[in-house]
Formats: structure tokens, sequence, C-alpha cells
């Protein structure tokens, strides 16, 4: 299943239409990733001032394999796989506290726990452009609680598979899917609300 | 049990609606913009991280000599250490220590007697032909990386 339409790795610099040329300086070469690396920090951290010590330390790793990555054309990939692991690795820092308390909640086979009653709607967001909708859906995220919010960013913006997943967080591939069901569970009202005070505003 | 079934598939058909919703809702984001503060802080603290002397930066980056020096000290500080260990253990009767140490001695023994019967110009002749033979693979190696491996993944890169 194809889960983004978009192309997952930004490979073309931000904010110039001379994308064609490979990066000349680590400079250069820094701006054409640092909105991917940003972005992919920011999602999966949940926080905008992690995220930026997330980039800024991809980036000094990026610089010490500089030789390696300037003229690779993986180095999109690379960057996007440490920035994700970086930023997993920030978040188990502060999980370990929580983990504890949420495996209790919804222990490992606990299908039934995961029941959700929610309303569907034909469409979600699909009137606003995607500025407004990448707004909305970055706002709602940060909300998510961390257990929620990580295997949902894994599965739909890292495309990453519920195994994939499992290993990554050392969760079972059980609460991988509560937690993704839970987190879309709880994104959808948020999403709704906030689609509504857009519509209303404008 | 009908109705159980009846229940999962329900349940089931919600999920994929969902699913589908949320799919919907996330794909084709824009990426963010990162903070214009991101290129000055890696900037400067890669212009930090040079200033350092290289003692204090990752033993990797240290100089090859440095480098060897300081294994070979740890080496050798190891290995006295040990010698000097279980020999004090040996000389105050505990007897478990005595064969070690006829052991490691019966290897030192056994290395430098390796070692004499190697002739010293052969030896430092084979070492240096050895290094040769490195320096030419790894000369070979880079010069296929840049002509062979090279120009098709810049030519990736900017086609991508």
């Amino acid at each position: 299943m194809v889960l983004n339409e978009h192309t997952p790795v930004q490979t073309q610099p931000t904010g110039t239409d001379t994308g064609a040329a490979a990066p000349l300086d680590f400079t250069t070469f820094m701006r054409s990733y640092q909105d991917m690396v940003f972005t992919t920090a920011a999602r999966v951290s949940g926080s905008d001032s992690q995220a930026q010590d997330i980039a800024q330390e991809v980036f000094v790793r990026a610089f010490e394999h500089f030789a390696d990555l300037s003229g690779s054309a993986t180095a999109g990939g690379w960057l996007k796989t440490v920035a994700t692991n970086l930023a997993i690795n920030h978040v188990n820092r502060y999980r370990k506290r929580w983990r504890m308390f949420s495996e209790m909640h919804a222990a490992d086979g606990d299908e039934s726990a995961a029941e959700i009653e929610w309303e569907a709607p034909d469409r979600l967001l699909s009137d606003l452009s995607a500025e407004q909708r990448g707004a909305i859906v970055e706002a709602a995220l940060r909300r998510l609680p961390d257990q929620q919010r990580l295997p949902l960013v894994l599965y739909h913006f890292e495309e990453l598979s519920y195994q994939e997943i499992a290993a990554k967080l050392g969760v079972s591939l059980t609460k991988v899917k509560t937690d993704i069901r839970r987190g879309r569970a709880a994104l959808l009202p948020a999403l709704q609300a906030a689609h509504a005070r857009e519509t209303l505003e404008s | 049990m009908n109705e159980a079934r009846d229940m999962q598939a329900k349940q089931k058909q919600a999920d994929e609606k969902l699913e589908q919703l949320i799919t919907g809702a996330l794909a084709g984001l824009p990426l963010r913009r990162a903070p214009d503060a991101l290129e000055r802080r890696v900037l400067a603290e890669l212009a930090q991280r040079a200033a350092l002397p290289w003692w204090r930066r990752h033993f990797a980056q240290w100089p090859m000599a440095a480098r060897t020096g300081f294994v070979a000290l740890c080496v050798l500080l190891a290995g006295l250490s040990v010698t000097s260990g279980l020999t004090h253990l040996a000389s105050q009767g505990w007897a478990w220590a005595r064969p070690v140490v006829g052991v490691m001695a019966a290897f030192g023994g056994v290395t430098s007697w390796a070692l004499s019967l190697v002739p010293p110009l052969y030896f430092y002749i084979g070492l240096g032909l050895g290094g040769l033979l490195y320096l030419l693979l790894f000369g070979i190696g880079a010069f296929a990386y840049r002509t062979l491996y090279l120009p098709s993944s810049n030519t990736a890169m900017v086609s991508s």
C-alpha cells in the first residue's frame, strides 16, 4: 500500500529552483536537506526545540561523513534514517517512564482494550490546501502522547512496517498496532475540530 | 457467537475506514521550514569542534602515530600490570597464580623464540612488501571507486 504520494526524501534544495546541480559544499548540502531533517525530527520528537538539537546533531554527523555523502544519491535517505533514529533515542530517554504504565493498560494481546468508538466522516481536510492541512496535522500530532505519535509518524510518514516499528521502539507488535489505532482515533477528532475552526475563520 | 463475529467485522471495517481517512489527511504534506538559526548553530558547533586540540577529539580522529602509541602503551601497561600482579601473588603464596605465571612466561618464551628464528632483513622486507601491497590494493580500490562508481552516483543525484 502506498501511504504517501509525495517522495519521502527531500532530494532537491529548498527555496531555489537551481536544484539540478549536486551540492558543492557543506553549507549548500545542509541547505538542501535541512527542511527534511528538521521536519522528520519535529514529527518524531513532537517538539521544535528538540528537533533543532536533533537536526544539529544529524548535520554534525553528516559533516564527519561528508566525503561519502556529498556525491551520493542516497544522502537524503542516510540523513532521514539518522534523524529518525536520533529523534527516537531522544524520545526514549523520557519514554521509559511512561512505557511501564502504558504496557500495564495495553498488555500484549489485549485487543479488546483497543476498541474505538468514532463517527466516520466521508472525507477529512480534503478541501484545504496542503499548507493549511500541514499546519493542522502538525499541531494535532504535537498534542498526541508520545506512545501514540511515535508509531503513527513512523508508519505514516517514515513508511515503516508494523514489524520495523516494533523493533525500533522495542515493544510488541500488538502494542504497535493498538497504539497506531488509538493514535488515529485521537487524531481524527482533533483534525475535525481544527478543520471546523479553520472553516469558520475563513 | 454470531454477534461477536459481527462486532469484529464492524470493528475491522471501522479501522480500515479510519486508516484510509488518516492516510489521506497525512499524505502529501509539505515539509516544514527549518529555523534560520539551525544553519548558524551547526556551523558554530563544527567550528567549535574543529578548534579542539587533537587529544580532546574522538579517538578515531587522533593522528595515526598518537593512536598507535596509545594502543602500544595500553598493551604494555596491561601486560606489566598482569605480570607484576601475578608474580606478586605467586610470591605471596597464592598457589593458583603460579601456573598462570608459568603459562604466560612460556608464551613469552615461545614468542621471542619464534621472532629470533626470523632473519631481521627478511622480516623487514616482508613487512615492507605487505605494506606496499596493501597500499596498492587501496589505490586500486580508490581509483575504481572514483572512475566507476562516483560518475554514475553523481548522475543519479542530478537526475533525482
